[in-house]
């Protein structure tokens, strides 16, 4: 019953932070300056319009009724309707403001169901590519401390972790799709079109992997265990595989929960460069035509799914490693 | 006569720790590297616009697209890095880049440490429900991603540069917050502390003038890093056209500007770029062997 006890108190604590979160993302898009009706009736609209759609929508209430209405929504499941996404997918913007096609708004649900799987793919594939880069740097450096294998990690995983994700994009469609027609790099027609983006966000991830790798490694081969290892008579490469990595592998697994915010970041711009069309994409967009109801949507959707995948994290961790105790 | 010696102590001992920190990262051959590349950098960065005269904002549409020295056919001393297509100097820009950029990132580092350490050390000095409020507010910023944080606030107001620091370092403050409160909790069980709040000393002078100056400085090695990684944060809003508003040229606007003639003057996007990477790798081969120095410090005392 242990596990359904960790479960039940994480799962607490989570809602609370999810809570905290789409309190705190309610009240900054209220406070800031920027109406969002000017926008979706467009420049032309007369102000008394403006109020009275704005009134209309209750957007005039006082921030915690606006705040208890949505809540009371996002329990059932109903995260509202984005302001400017027209449900059939059709062009967005806001020329004129008696449009009538424009009744018909996207619900924000819907939205991110459609883009999150393409996020989810990059995001997955970005992971392996970074864990071929990094776990033979990181393991190697790891297993020969202060040596040359050392300083190559330490180099590499610095000038990794120097390169501008947008710069590196860029630079890279430049060479592997213009110049060398390698891969596609622009929109998304097929699988084909995550790899150049995910092996941009793998560079990315790949220094801290490299770090906490080498870090780790050269820790569990000072232990003694690893010395007895060796008196067992068991070979180099037993002791790296299954004991050496074994024990590593929390500390990494530790790492990849708390970096899940840096990981989202990389994936917003690099779905920017990219035209890939995920949840990224859809966040910059919706900040860009103060979309309130997708913004709040999205950062709901993603501070719950940090709070799963740390749940999933610690879970794995205990899996790998008894002795952890949550 | 008590007090003064137990005020005294703790900093003396820390100025050894911090110059043995200094010590060992100076000897490393990274810091070595990474020293002169970014003294270098900001010499240009500091000097180059002033010296040849050189404005950056200057358009010259004749000389407009000139390719870097001995690339093309066009191309001439007068500009090295070559021109954008509006005929300004892209070294000149560059370098004006340069400094926006590192006067954003330092700013930033500095208000992150600053108000991560101040929460982290009201959370570990009075613990209880202090503590739990503050720690949880911590978690919950902690997971909602910083950028989007920052687009939002930046995308609904004007983005203005003392606007783009404040709303980094407040986005940035967790981590520090969460390290400081843990230090604190282990130091403030130590006999100096237990000693100066018996000689009657106030929570603000323990906390201020007691802990606070023993465990910031290790703290601050690390936060070199975290000059590179606002940097690139800078550069992304600039990028996403949320930055230092043009004709301002900053680095994440330059290239921006840049991707739309990424065909017929691949120049434009990429060295500014280059300068970006070289800046930060000198700044993170730096950090990286100040935090190794500090861990290999911490791990040995």
């Amino acid at each position: 019953m242990f596990i359904l006890r960790f479960l039940a108190r994480r799962l607490f604590q989570g809602a609370i932070i999810v809570f905290l979160v789409s309190a705190l993302i309610f009240t900054l898009l209220r406070v800031v300056p920027g109406d969002p009706v000017r926008l979706m009736a467009g420049g032309m609209a007369p102000e008394a319009l403006i109020d009275q759609i704005a009134t209309e929508m209750g957007l005039r209430d006082p921030i915690y009724v606006q705040f208890g209405r949505y809540m009371g929504g996002v329990v059932h499941g109903d995260f509202g309707e984005s302001f400017v996404r027209p449900a059939n997918g059709a062009a967005v913007g806001g020329a004129s403001f008696n449009d009538s096609t424009r009744s018909e708004r996207a619900k924000v649900l819907d939205l991110i169901a459609q883009t999150a799987p393409k996020t989810i793919q990059l995001a997955l594939l970005a992971m392996v590519f970074a864990l071929i880069i990094a776990v033979p740097i990181g393991v190697w450096g790891g297993l020969n401390p202060g040596k040359l294998p050392d300083r190559l990690a330490l180099y590499l995983s610095s000038v990794f972790v120097s390169l501008p994700n947008f710069w590196l994009g860029i630079v890279l469609a430049l060479l592997l799709s213009v110049k060398l027609n390698l891969v596609p790099a622009i929109g998304y027609k097929g699988f084909a079109y995550t790899i150049l983006p995910a092996f941009v966000l793998a560079i990315e991830i790949a220094p801290f992997i490299i770090r906490n790798l080498s870090v780790s490694v050269a820790g569990v081969m000072g232990q003694t265990f690893i010395d007895i290892a060796r008196v067992r008579g068991l070979t180099r490469n037993q002791i790296v595989f299954r004991h050496a990595m074994k024990n590593s592998a929390v500390p990494l697994l530790n790492l990849l929960g708390v970096q899940f915010s840096m990981l989202l970041g990389g994936v917003l711009v690099i779905e920017f460069i990219f035209d890939y069309p995920g949840l990224g994409l859809l966040t910059i967009n919706a900040v860009m035509q103060r979309d309130f109801p997708l913004i709040q949507g999205i950062a709901i959707v993603t501070a719950a799914a940090f709070v799963l995948i740390n749940i999933v994290v610690d879970l794995c961790a205990t899996a790998i490693d008894p002795r952890l105790d949550y | 006569m008590a007090s003064i010696d137990i005020t005294a102590a703790p900093p003396a001992r820390e100025k050894t720790v911090s110059a043995r920190i200094w010590h060992l990262a100076l000897g490393s051959t990274e810091f070595r590297i990474g020293l002169v590349v970014f003294v270098l950098l900001l010499a240009a960065a500091v000097l180059y616009p002033w010296l040849s005269g050189i404005d950056p904002l200057k358009m010259n549409i004749r000389d407009k697209l000139t390719p870097p020295l001995f690339l093309g056919e066009s191309w001439s001393w007068a500009h090295p890095l070559g021109t954008d297509q509006l005929g300004r100097d892209m070294l000149a820009r560059s370098l004006v880049g340069l400094r926006y950029s590192l006067l954003i990132g330092i700013s930033t580092t500095i208000l992150m440490v600053l108000v991560g350490a101040v929460i982290g050390l009201l959370s570990g000095y009075y613990g209880g429900k202090v503590d739990t409020v503050l720690m949880r507010l911590t978690d919950a910023q902690l997971s909602i991603p910083m950028i989007i944080l920052a687009i939002t606030i930046l995308g609904v107001s004007r983005p203005t540069i003392p606007a783009i620091i404040i709303v980094l370092g407040l986005a940035g403050w967790p981590v520090y917050a969460r390290v400081m409160r843990s230090t604190v909790m282990a130091e403030r069980k130590k006999e100096y502390v237990r000693g100066a709040m018996v000689l009657g000393a106030t929570d603000m002078r323990i906390m201020f003038g007691l802990i606070l100056p023993l465990v910031l400085p290790p703290m601050c090695f690390v936060a070199v890093l975290d000059i590179a990684r606002m940097m690139i944060f800078e550069s992304v809003l600039g990028f996403l056209g949320l930055g230092v508003q043009p004709p301002t040229p900053t680095f994440g606007n330059i290239i921006a500007d840049g991707r739309k003639y990424l065909m017929n003057a691949w120049w434009i996007a990429t060295m500014p770029g280059v300068f970006l990477v070289l800046t930060l790798t000198s700044i993170n081969l730096m950090g990286a062997a100040l935090e190794r120095a500090r861990n290999t410090i911490y791990g040995g005392a």
